[in-house]
């Protein structure tokens, strides 16, 4: 199969890639941006270890064809925080133990941030909602949910501690 | 697993949707969402040589409310948008319940209504990977001659494992399929053929656009019961969705039920309405009402679960949901 040009913004930065028409935007962003933060987990759309966000939605990159991506802004784990920091999201999940082998942990956290997107102050049964295409196998999810709820905080405090706007 | 080659079109308009499909003939297959189609090209399902890429095409989304009152939801719309939309939730809570109840948000975020309306059937001999069914030299459905599921027969049960089209089933729901002829309006009802193999009335050459929910079914209360194996993402074993109008006093002015994943469509019980209008709610109704889906349904060994369990539960979810909804309905 001929290859064909594509166009993909991701994190931010576009990138031009040549693949086959077909080729999985799981794939592209793994083989060929080298972002191997996607996971491919149980490759048929039931486990969340793929998940991205796409113009802000968290949708599971192994069912979705690359080149059918073009206009979208794509975000994957490595970029929902500037290199060298952490965002909220993640200080929640290493500092409540959200994580053991860390394989689904990309997925919960695309899903988390995409949930605290859209209400900063989700209910506990709304996270069990928003996580619930999230497959984990160590953590028995308790911990997780924690580590939400840690983020909300964590989000809060450093809303808190910006300084105030100028001119008040 | 991997997928197989093939080009991807891009149309903008339906009309060029159309004409590439009937240019392509049976090499073709549309994608929207994905999470159906995939998975299904990389079992080698199906090998299309082109696959039409129908997101770009603006006008097929957008839920609205038309002329007449009836409530205009786009092919393209995410299942994840309907659940969310104002004008869905306060006018048709069925299909809320249902929709709601589709995979897990990941999926729900991409799927699409028109996929979720078309959805491939299935089947535990069918949903293998190539080198699975090969071993068993396949099946009546795909690459053999005998159905495993009932080997006599020369009809394949592979199920209809949609959860939305029961609830649209109760809301007389219309089709809008455009082709190269123009465009047509179905009753939802008439859409499906309760065949495994040919299992919607739709030509190579068509495609679904929109759904229209007619205005006189706002406000009917009713909900959804699935049985499944995992509560968060599984497709369904058994599904069972009610629709009721109920007046003041108590007594049933319009009623539908219809059961999914039990044959190969999903289906209207017959009798409910029949029984149910003129009456007031008691225990004996529903459970006569809940022994009629039990007749509609006929659950044979296409999944995991067991037929006696998912012939069960169709009573139990007929009578928890006429329940529900009855008491839902009295203002």
């Amino acid at each position: 199969m001929n290859k064909e040009l594509i166009r993909l913004k991701v994190n931010g930065e576009v990138h031009e890639v040549a693949v086959p028409p077909h080729k999985l935007l799981l794939d592209v962003l793994r083989e060929d941006l080298g972002l191997t933060g996607a996971k491919r987990g149980c490759d048929d759309s039931s486990c969340g270890c793929c998940a991205v966000l796409v113009d802000s939605v968290a949708i599971l990159s192994c069912v979705a064809i690359a080149s059918c991506y073009q206009d979208a802004e794509i975000v994957t784990v490595e970029g929902i925080a500037p290199p060298g920091t952490l965002d909220p999201v993640q200080e929640g999940y290493a500092l409540a133990g959200g994580a053991q082998c860390g394989y689904c942990t990309p997925g919960f956290l695309i899903c988390t941030k995409a949930l605290l997107a859209r209400h900063p102050h989700p209910t506990l049964e709304e996270i069990r909602v928003a996580l619930s295409s999230n497959l984990c196998r160590c953590t028995g999810y308790m911990q997780i949910y924690e580590s939400v709820q840690l983020a909300i905080e964590r989000a809060q405090a450093r809303e808190a501690a910006k300084p105030a706007p100028v001119g008040r | 697993m991997t997928m197989p080659a093939c080009r991807v079109a891009r149309p903008k308009t339906v009309e060029e949707a159309v004409r590439i499909l009937a240019d392509s003939g049976p090499e073709a297959m549309i994608i929207a969402g994905g999470t159906d189609v995939v998975p299904n090209l990389q079992m080698k399902l199906f090998t299309p040589r082109v696959l039409v890429d129908i997101k770009p095409i603006r006008a097929l989304a957008g839920i609205t409310m038309v002329a007449g009152g009836a409530l205009r939801i786009g092919a393209l719309n995410t299942l994840t948008e309907i659940v969310d939309s104002p004008l869905v939730q306060s006018n048709y809570p069925v299909l809320v319940s249902a929709v709601a109840t589709i995979a897990g948000p990941l999926q729900r975020n991409m799927g699409t209504l028109g996929g979720n309306l078309c959805l491939e059937t299935r089947c535990l001999w069918y949903n293998q990977s190539y080198f699975w069914r090969k071993a068993l030299g396949g099946c009546l459905k795909k690459e053999g001659d005998v159905c495993h599921v009932a080997p006599g027969g020369a009809r394949c049960w592979a199920v209809w494992s949609g959860d939305s089209a029961p609830a649209l089933l109760t809301l007389d729901a219309e089709m809008e399929i455009a082709g190269p002829r123009g465009s047509r309006r179905l009753p939802l009802a008439k859409f499906y053929r309760n065949d495994g193999i040919y299992r919607v009335a739709l030509g190579r050459d068509e495609m679904v656009t929109a759904v229209f929910l007619p205005a006189r079914t706002v406000g009917r209360r009713g909900l959804y019961h699935k049985l499944r194996i995992r509560d968060s993402i599984d497709y369904p074993l058994a599904g069972v969705a009610v629709a009721l109008e109920v007046d003041r006093n108590g007594v049933c002015r319009e009623a539908r039920v219809a059961v999914t994943a039990v044959n190969p469509a999903p289906l209207l019980v017959n009798e409910a309405s029949e029984w149910l209008v003129g009456q007031k709610y008691s225990p004996e109704l529903v459970e006569r009402v809940a022994q009629a889906a039990i007749r509609t349904g006929k659950p044979l060994t296409t999944s995991a679960s067991t037929p006696v369990y998912r012939r069960d539960m169709l009573r139990v979810f007929t009578r928890r949901a006429l329940e529900e909804a009855w008491k839902n309905g009295r203002d």
